[in-house]
């Protein structure tokens, strides 16, 4: 195992200074509006702090690369979960396809065609109407 | 040294503080064991009154409140207190340091304070049976859980401290494989139980955070009423499922994978033979458990996630099979022209072999979604289950209590009453659940008390046998308890079965207080039966 690294204060100050001013960076720039990119640049700001945080005041720059290992791989489980778990709920519609886009018995393909009945015979544009699927028009 | 060498963790210290505050690894080891078959008796007396019940179709013993109630308490006592904690906590904590050459766990006092965070888990586990017990099934699926008047505060309560236990158990083995080892004991020459200890581990300290959560969610919507999983708070009930699974298909591993070690350490010895693919078995331990975390959504084919995440959870469950696979036939290749000998633990093995294969492959069948349409909550889940969790983790338990036990206690059972057992065990596991796949494919749901009459001659079958299983390991676990009775010991210097891992080789017959009189030196790879004899030794 690797000695204890002495931190000089210096460090410690410049971490601090970044710190702070990316907290700057935060609130200056929530006064855009970047649209869906909101939330990507927040975070993004604020995953670049939490590393500072935790490579430099946590040690794990200096530490065993063990526990670097550790700790990236408990954020990647943590990705797994959320990324997986956002691939149902962000296409649940997709169960009830059929409902969101019926099936159109009427389709624009059709219209070219001459009507024909179940059998393909061909049939004449009135009665054809009772053949539609449950149209409850009469 | 005569003198010294008479000295066992067993009678040495005396007194009964000296085993409810010990620190030494063996001992906690062996108050897992005894708590972990308390629990087990306890399970397979609700599982065996299930049985009874449905031994005919209609409500004839108990009703249907009560029936919800025995396989709730069955399930989560045979799983959060019995197969989960039981072989790391019993076998790995006795065999880990001795495997390693080591004094010790790398933070004992850690370790008891694990027994102990299980032991307040299960006071939990106990004042639920004894206040009304619980009624929603072990997966604690909301909206049941959330609306149930059962006593669910307290049941998940249980989970979420012994949650705590299994992490700091994964966290010191950890430290201990990583730190313990003696000079020489490379990562290669680990014995495969080690590997399997250590994929095991790891699953824990990652997983079961996540199931804590998963509790805590659930109690504080019970108890608040914070929309997390209630749609009409603003939740979503499949994201509980979600979070369930995260943790409980990992947990499988959890309970599969030192099952899968026992019996890497059972076949060679048995066969005497070198283990064939040591790289191909450990890594493989490494990937399933890897894997094991991008498959959860398999439970949910029906629950109404999304269709393209059902294809996705589909399409990986099936790469499971690959390192599964990869390991059954690395053991049977370890068997091919040994010099098999049909010992207790080998049966077990072959056992396990024979059943964790049809375990797995309906597991295969299962993660089929369009199959699994038609199979889900059918008994054909059931008898998957028990095929991999009683066939599989099960036997390959007693397979490992009748391996080491003359190692631990320094005693050997009437090795033709374990023969008959095991084959008992065999017999009756495979009449009791054999039925339930046929049962499935008919139709017939799980978790009710009563069912149609075209089920009744499968059911009745069903009954039958599981009285034969559970005599049979009635019987077994006494056959191991009698060997304990007065001037049954073995010569302290006992290799029954001439293995050839430290803990064979290096300690007495039980192992001193310290395991090794001084730091062993390595003197041949765990299974080098190519290059060295050990002969078995037995004497009394
Ligand atoms: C070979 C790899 C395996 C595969 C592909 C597999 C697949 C599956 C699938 C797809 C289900 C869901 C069935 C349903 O509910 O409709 C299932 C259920 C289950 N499996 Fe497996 N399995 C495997 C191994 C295991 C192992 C090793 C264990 C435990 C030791 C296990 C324990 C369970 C349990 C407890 C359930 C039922 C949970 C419940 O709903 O109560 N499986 N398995
Ligand atoms: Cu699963």
């Amino acid at each position: 195992m690797s000695e204890h690294h002495i931190t000089p204060l210096k460090t410690y100050l410049a971490v601090a200074g970044t710190l702070f001013f990316l907290t700057v960076v935060t609130v200056w720039v929530s006064y855009f509006d970047f649209g869906s990119f909101n939330i990507v640049i927040a975070m993004g700001v604020a995953t670049l702090k939490a590393s500072i945080v935790a490579l430099f005041f946590m040690h794990l720059l200096w530490d065993d690369k063990k526990n670097l290992t550790m700790f990236v791989m408990s954020l990647m489980f943590l990705g797994i979960f959320i990324t997986v778990t956002l691939l149902d709920t962000g296409f649940r519609g997709g169960v009830n396809s059929e409902v969101e886009s019926p099936i159109n018995n009427r389709a624009a393909f059709y219209d070219s065609l001459p009507l024909t009945d179940t059998h393909g015979h061909p049939v004449d544009e009135h009665s054809a109407d009772h053949h539609g699927e449950g149209e409850d028009h009469h | 040294m005569a003198e010294n060498q008479k000295q066992n963790y067993l009678t040495h210290p005396k007194g009964i503080m000296s085993w409810l505050l010990t620190l030494d690894h063996k001992r906690i080891g062996l108050m897992y064991l005894f708590g972990g078959i308390a629990f087990f008796f306890l399970g397979g007396v609700l599982a065996l009154g299930m049985r009874l019940e449905l031994a005919a179709p209609g409500n004839d013993f108990v009703s249907n409140d009560t029936y919800n109630n025995m396989y709730t308490l069955h399930g989560a006592i045979m799983i959060f207190l019995f197969i989960i904690p039981a072989i790391p906590g019993a076998l790995g904590n006795i065999l880990l340091p001795l495997m390693l050459g080591a004094k010790d766990v790398a933070f004992p006092r850690l370790n008891l304070a694990s027994f102990y965070i299980y032991t307040v888990g299960a006071l939990f586990v106990m004042y639920t049976i004894i206040s009304g017990g619980v009624d929603t099934g072990w997966t604690f699926y909301t909206p049941y859980s959330t609306t149930s008047t059962s006593n669910v505060i307290p049941m998940t309560m249980g989970i979420f401290v012994i949650g705590f236990s299994s992490i700091l158990t994964g966290l010191n083995f950890i430290a201990t494989i990583h730190k313990m080892r003696i000079p020489g004991l490379t990562w290669y020459k680990l014995p495969l139980f080690v590997w399997a200890l250590y994929g095991t581990s790891l699953v824990q300290i990652t997983a079961t955070p996540v199931i804590a959560i998963t509790m805590v969610l659930l109690i504080l919507e019970r108890l608040l009423g914070i929309g997390i999983f209630d749609p009409a708070l603003g939740g979503d009930p499949v994201l509980y499922q979600h979070f369930f699974w995260f943790y409980s298909h990992p947990a499988v591993y959890i309970m599969i994978l030192p099952a899968f070690g026992i019996i890497s350490e059972i076949i060679p010895v048995h066969s005497r033979k070198k283990v064939w693919g040591y790289k191909f078995i450990a890594f493989s331990t490494l990937s399933i458990a890897f894997i094991g975390f991008l498959v959860w959504g398999h439970h949910m084919f029906t629950s109404g996630q999304s269709v393209f995440s059902q294809i996705v959870f589909s399409f990986i469950t099936y790469f499971v099979g690959i390192p599964t696979g990869v390991k059954i036939f690395s053991w049977m290749l370890t068997m091919y022209k040994g010099q098999v000998s049909f010992t207790p633990p080998m049966l077990y093995a072959l056992s396990f072999l024979f059943l964790f294969t049809i375990g797995g492959l309906t597991g295969i069948f299962l993660g089929a979604v369009a199959l699994d349409i038609h199979l889900h909550d059918t008994y054909f889940v059931v008898a998957h289950f028990h095929y991999v969790m009683q066939g599989g983790t099960i036997i390959a338990f007693l397979g490992g209590l009748h391996h080491w036990w003359p190692k631990s206690m320094g005693t050997m059972y009437n090795q033709t009453v374990a023969n008959i057992c095991c084959l008992g065990v065999f017999l009756g596991f495979n009449g009791t659940f054999f039925p339930q796949f046929l049962l499935g494919l008919r139709g017939m749901p799980r978790r009710y008390a009563t069912y149609d009459q075209q089920y009744a001659e499968l059911h009745n079958y069903s009954s039958f046998w599981s009285g034969i299983l559970g005599l049979s390991i009635f019987i077994s676990i006494m056959n191991l308890l009698w060997s304990l009775r007065k001037n049954n010991k073995l010569d302290p210097g006992t290799n029954p079965w001439g293995g050839m891992t430290l803990e064979w080789t290096h300690t007495t017959s039980p192992p001193h207080p310290h395991n090794f009189e001084e730091e062993p030196v390595l003197e041949h790879g765990p299974y080098d039966y190519d290059k060295v004899i050990v002969e078995p030794t037995f004497k009394k």
